[in-house]
């Protein structure tokens, strides 16, 4: 299967192909001066069979789902799902991407909303500056001790009832969606 | 006499044998009750394959043919004509459709093929009750009715009236002309529509064979190919055509004004007005709508100025009733809304306008006098016009316009000639410059310093973000051949906006009985070898009406139809279908339903007997009066129940 074949195969990357690279999805987004390849020009790659390239891009991961790409495409693209598509493809293959932490932050939410049926901000934090950087954590140390001072975060954890359903329809939702 | 049936499957290439299997199909039709031969060819519509059936018909004394191949509408004719030419009837014959139903809907080839079998199971038991019928042929009156008076109708009304037959041109507006009458210049060669167009105008008015229906409607039509019957709603004009010889001075006496529809809201008109200068007929109408007589009931002085007494308050719209041979549809385009495209500004921003308005603009009969002007009546710097607005967009138009890119770069060479120091952008996705002498034209206007930017514009603001974008339109877009986002500063926007079905297509194909395609033109009977007719014999399209297009195309198109219409003229009668329903006397109660539900007004109730009959003339075959019968009293030749039930039974092997 050819790269193209494959984003076309993902959830969100359906209709890559029907792309006439107008343009007016890079020209209607307000990221695409961060993004090393912007929407227009990552769909070229794609069709040019780069996959490296834009697996290990950090460009999809500047993405804000905004839209505005979505509602203005001529041809129904969808660029913002097709940045959803792209990242899924390089998580599932573990792509290192280098100039964002954007990933490590994903992972953490994810992880600690599995296992708590909801998030737990101080894990969630913890576990995302232990995979990234662990001395960056010291600077907002200080905010973090006034929020546990003061009650706002909570050191343990509320599990929540259900968790084994959740778990259930998170692997069921990754069955459909492919990914991890 | 004991039917002899053939049966010929045809491969149409690998179009049905690559799908179903032939040879099996084949085997199995020589096994059905009453199949003489079944035989399998490569192409049955060839002449070889017709020479086949014929032979078979002299050679094995058949007196019944089926032909398993392509939809009926395709090639029912071909193939009854060489039945005939051999001497059976061509009623003795029926088509199986295993193409379109079989071969083309699935890749699964044993489906296909019992499928296949089915249907031609069922051809072969329901010709065997088919029964000789009388082609029947009628004349053809030589008037033709030609709708809208455009540069297509009044191409195909000139071409007709030309031979020597009469011609009936209704058109909706106060004048002829069309959208080709508020263009300025056309390209690729840059006449001046208007000087190539009024001539035109003018001999359809002058012509002896013509008569010019403006201000009118056509809300009725029945009847069939050849024998039409037209109702047309001629609107109050509050002027007699008759008397008024266009002297113009009750426009120029009348104290009230409206925006001119001609040019498109740039200008204003007065309430009593001819649609531009050169409107033919030159005969003013009154707008009710703004006339303050009408409003409020007084002024009234163009009645006052008129020395010839033309103006004439009292007038009612009119009924005329027309007997036609052959209409032709020119009932042209309108023009994409770009209001819809909330990002563009359209009706929001100033000096963001559309092609048309642009056309209006640069006119030096227009209402700036040809002048390129902004909304405070300066000269622009700076022009960017917009290609593909509302086409090659699934929310909007799929198709592609086809005029915009030609028309866009005309713009950009009339810019360039009345205001050379402007700087022009053209914003596309492609460039389409397929005409003869379009690529050249492209080349020039490259040549003239006009910048083409690749890149669909994602919105155009007035939010500036730096002082040089103060009070400008700022045009926010991807240059993808630079890999850039850019902000550009402009004076003026020009949205090439797309051609869209008029609003009232819909109902002028109901009216007509035709089909539209997809995107609401109107559509062709065959999309290459049969482009100006439609379904509904007699009913030909031309112009724009039908998909859009350039001005060549839409004059080659209207002779097109034209020469259809002379043809069916020249030959004098036309054979139409022999199927038409027969009321048995002795079983009809006189209930009348079905004289209700006719759609031709065929059938009429005989009050001495109080039975119900049928014109065989009018009947088209369609079988409703057959449906609606209490006491199943009416029948339908060609398709009786003992056919239909034969037909069922097949099917079901």
């Amino acid at each position: 299967m050819s790269f193209v074949e494959e984003v076309a195969a993902t959830h969100g990357g359906e209709n890559i192909c029907a792309c006439i690279q107008c343009g007016i999805c890079t020209g209607s987004c307000p990221t695409a001066g961060e993004m090393e390849y912007p929407p227009r020009k990552i769909i070229a790659l794609i069709r040019a069979g780069m996959r490296g390239e834009v697996l290990s891009s950090s460009s999809m991961w500047h993405c804000l789902s905004c839209y505005m790409c979505t509602l203005r495409c001529p041809r129904d693209v969808r660029p913002a799902e097709l940045a959803h598509a792209l990242k899924s493809l390089a998580s599932r293959y573990n792509y290192r991407i280098k100039g964002t932490r954007a990933p490590a932050i994903y992972h953490s939410f994810v992880s600690s909303m599995i296992n708590n049926g909801r998030v737990h901000e101080l894990g969630m934090i913890l576990r995302y500056y232990l995979t990234t950087n662990p001395l960056v954590a010291l600077k907002i140390f200080p905010v973090g001790l006034k929020l546990l001072l003061r009650r706002r975060m909570p050191l343990r954890p509320h599990k929540t009832s259900g968790r084994r359903s959740l778990a259930r329809m998170v692997k069921k939702f990754r069955e459909i969606r492919g990914s991890h | 006499m004991e039917p002899r049936i053939g049966v010929y499957v045809c491969h149409c290439g690998s179009n049905i044998a690559g799908t179903v299997d032939v040879e099996e199909v084949v085997r199995f039709a020589q096994n059905l009750d009453g199949v003489v031969i079944a035989r399998g060819y490569k192409f049955m519509c060839s002449s070889p394959g017709q020479g086949l059936i014929q032979n078979d018909i002299k050679e094995l004394g058949l007196n019944r043919v089926v032909v398993a191949a392509c939809s009926p509408t395709m090639h029912e004719p071909t193939f009854r004509r060489a039945c005939q030419e051999a001497g059976v009837n061509p009623y003795l014959f029926e088509m199986a459709n295993i193409r379109e139903h079989c071969s083309w809907v699935t890749e699964d080839g044993k489906r296909a093929t019992e499928k296949a079998k089915a249907l031609i199971s069922a051809a072969v038991r329901r010709v065997y009750y088919h029964q000789p019928l009388e082609t029947r042929k009628v004349t053809i009156n030589p008037n033709t009715l030609v709708v809208g008076g455009g540069i297509a109708g009044i191409q195909a009304a000139l071409k007709i009236a030309d031979s020597g037959h009469r011609v009936y041109l209704v058109e909706k507006s106060p004048s002829i002309g069309g959208h080709m009458a508020q263009l300025d210049k056309t390209f690729p060669t840059l006449d001046c529509s208007a000087c190539i167009l009024t001539p035109k105008m003018t001999l359809v008015d002058s012509h002896p064979c013509i008569e010019l229906i403006t201000y009118s409607e056509v809300e009725e039509v029945s009847g069939y190919i050849g024998n039409f019957k037209v109702k047309i709603r001629k609107k109050a004009r509050y002027v007699d055509e008759a008397l008024c010889n266009g002297c113009g001075l009750c426009q120029i006496k009348c104290p009230w004004r409206a925006d001119s529809e001609f040019d498109v809201g740039l200008g204003k008109r007065k309430a009593i007005y001819t649609l531009f200068p050169q409107a033919v007929p030159n005969v003013p109408v009154i707008d009710s709508e703004h006339c303050v007589y009408f409003l409020k009931g007084t002024c009234r002085v163009c009645e006052k100025v008129c020395e010839l007494k033309a103006i004439d308050f009292e007038q009612q719209d009119e009924t005329i009733e027309l007997e036609v041979g052959s209409i032709i549809l020119a009932t042209g385009f309108s023009l994409f809304d770009p209001a819809s495209i909330y990002q563009y500004g359209y009706g929001r921003l100033e000096n963001v306008i559309t092609s048309l308005e642009f056309e209006r603009m640069v006119d030096s009969s227009g209402p700036t006098g040809g002048s390129i002007i902004l909304k405070d009546g300066l000269h622009p710097k700076s022009i960017g016009i917009i290609h593909c607005v509302g086409s090659r967009d699934k929310k909007y138009h799929e198709y592609c316009s086809r005029v915009c890119c030609m028309a866009s770069m005309k713009f950009a060479h009339l810019v360039k000639e009345h205001l050379p120091e402007v700087e022009v952008y053209e914003f596309y996705t492609d460039i389409r410059s397929f005409g003869k002498g379009y690529e050249e034209f492209y080349n020039r206007v490259l040549d003239e310093v006009t910048i083409f930017i690749r890149g669909l514009p994602a919105e155009i603001t007035d939010i500036a973000e730096t002082p040089e974008e103060k009070d400008k339109l700022i045009v926010q877009f991807e240059d993808t051949l630079a890999g850039l986002q850019r902000r550009l500063p402009l004076d003026m926007v020009i949205l090439s906006c797309a051609l869209e079905p008029q609003p009232d297509a819909e109902a002028i194909a109901r009216l007509l009985n035709i089909s539209q395609s997809g995107d609401g033109f109107f559509m062709e009977k065959h999309p290459k070898l049969d482009p100006v007719a439609t379904m509904t014999d007699g009913v030909f399209i031309a112009g724009c009406c039908q998909g859009p297009k350039d001005i060549p195309d839409t004059v080659a198109q209207a002779g097109a139809a034209a020469a259809e219409v002379l043809a069916m003229i020249s030959k004098g009668s036309v054979e139409i279908e022999s199927a038409t329903a027969i009321i048995s006397e002795k079983i009809c109660t006189g209930c009348q339903y079905c004289k209700l539900v006719c759609p031709y007004g065929a059938i009429s109730f005989e009050e001495e007997n109080e039975v119900c009959r049928v014109n065989e003339v009018l009947c088209k075959g369609c079988g409703l009066c057959v449906a609606v019968c209490p006491s199943d009293a009416i029948s339908l030749s060609h398709f009786t129940n003992e056919q239909i039930v034969a037909q069922m039974e097949g099917m079901l092997i």
